[in-house]
């Protein structure tokens, strides 16, 4: 029963720091998985995954609901991502444990890196006339012009889909959402606004982790009974931290969050090398 | 076609979250479920996923039958979401994105295709 409870408490936390730190929870829980409670890594993406798509579909809604994400983008850039989340699903089955403990911790030394050198890049400004994603998609000359977006325009479709590939290789075989390459691809690579990239962006999660998951889920890799409570805690979680995102201060939180991501790092590193 | 995109959108905000409350509703029943019959969810064995037990389950009231219903409608959730945008791309006959949401639920496919094959 204790376990149950602190698979619950630990979830929400993830949700939480995740939430407030724009990550998804998953960069947290397979670390807290398998550090925390010894279970292979395998089955701690497997579990990651389904909190994964929890939190993707209920930030999705909301944001599909307020027509922030980019729904043409997004389902041609899911392709890719799903196509390269099918390719990880069946690779992680190859792969040793040992290296899948590698590659996550570059993962996280990659995120720490990143959130230390983290600044608001600044919006595109090469924005064409403002182009409606709901206007007539029939009308625009190319197929890349109809994905466009109000006050943007869509720049270097086949970067954006190698980077989905991508994004969906790390996702399977690591359990993470993937928003950390969909973000920078979208908004450095393709032109689209930070706000648009972050919520498109989440909605693709939510069929990339499927991918995998459901390649996880067939070959007997999620326990309902861990992931049951963690992905109910990743969601109270992560609805907590939107709450209270406005009166926390970050940058002490991301300083902290940095120190907590190195030090995994070097915890999972001692696994990959069998220390 | 402004008002079918955007009564799209809607729709597949309302599937997503009002799917995602049935989901989880059916997890944190499961999870009540777990802790009152004191299973430890790290050494409790895993018990096999079987999408036809489930049913059985939720009427003997198991708490792994709420758990796997939970997780599948999870699972099954942004499916359901591209199903929606798909029907919607074609009834407002933008064949491109009906195609791209196709091509999607192939790739899902192959990944329960190759899943089962190699040994499910």
């Amino acid at each position: 029963m204790i376990a149950g409870i602190v698979l619950l408490a630990g979830g929400a936390a993830a949700g939480v720091f995740g939430s407030l730190l724009g990550l998804g929870g998953g960069i947290l829980i397979v670390p807290l998985l398998t550090l925390g409670f010894g279970l292979p890594l395998r089955e701690a993406v497997a579990v990651s995954l389904v909190s994964v798509i929890v939190t993707s579909s209920a930030s999705a809604g909301v944001y599909l609901e307020k027509h922030t994400a980019n729904l043409r983008l997004g389902m041609v850039l899911e392709l890719f991502s799903a196509s390269g989340a099918l390719v990880g699903g069946l690779i992680a089955f190859l792969l040793s444990e040992q290296v899948l403990a590698g590659l996550f911790a570059a993962l996280l030394i990659w995120v720490a890196v990143s959130m230390v050198r983290r600044t608001e890049p600044a919006p595109a400004t090469d924005a064409p006339a403002a182009a409606d994603p709901l206007a007539d998609a029939s009308a625009a000359p190319t197929f890349t012009d109809s994905l466009a977006g109000p006050g943007y325009r869509v720049h270097a479709l086949p970067l954006g889909m190698g980077g989905s590939v991508v994004a969906g290789l790390v996702s399977a075989l690591l359990g993470v959402g993937g928003g950390i390459v969909k973000v920078p691809t979208m908004h450095l690579l393709m032109g689209v606004p930070l706000k648009v990239a972050t919520a498109t962006s989440n909605m693709m999660i939510g069929i990339t982790a499927t991918s995998s998951a459901v390649i996880y889920l067939l070959r007997g890799q999620i326990d309902p009974y861990i992931a049951g409570p963690t992905a109910l805690g990743v969601f109270v979680g992560a609805m907590a931290g939107t709450r209270i995102a406005h009166r926390i201060d970050t940058r002490i939180l991301r300083w902290l969050f940095v120190v907590v991501l190195l030090y995994t790092a070097v915890q999972m590193g001692q696994k990959a090398l069998g220390l | 076609m402004r008002e079918t995109a955007a009564r799209l959108e809607t729709l597949a905000a309302r599937l997503l979250t009002w799917g995602t409350r049935v989901a989880l509703s059916f997890v944190l029943v499961g999870v009540v479920g777990m802790l009152l019959t004191g299973v430890d969810p790290i050494s409790a064995p895993m018990p096999a996923y079987s999408l036809a037990a489930i049913p059985g389950d939720l009427l003997a009231l198991r708490p792994e039958g709420f758990l796997w219903a939970g997780l599948t409608l999870v699972v099954a959730l942004p499916l359901g979401r591209v199903i929606v945008s798909g029907a919607g791309f074609l009834a407002a006959g933008d064949r491109r994105l009906a195609l791209v949401s196709v091509l999607v639920l192939l790739v899902i496919g192959v990944s329960v295709v190759a899943a089962l094959g190699l040994g499910g």
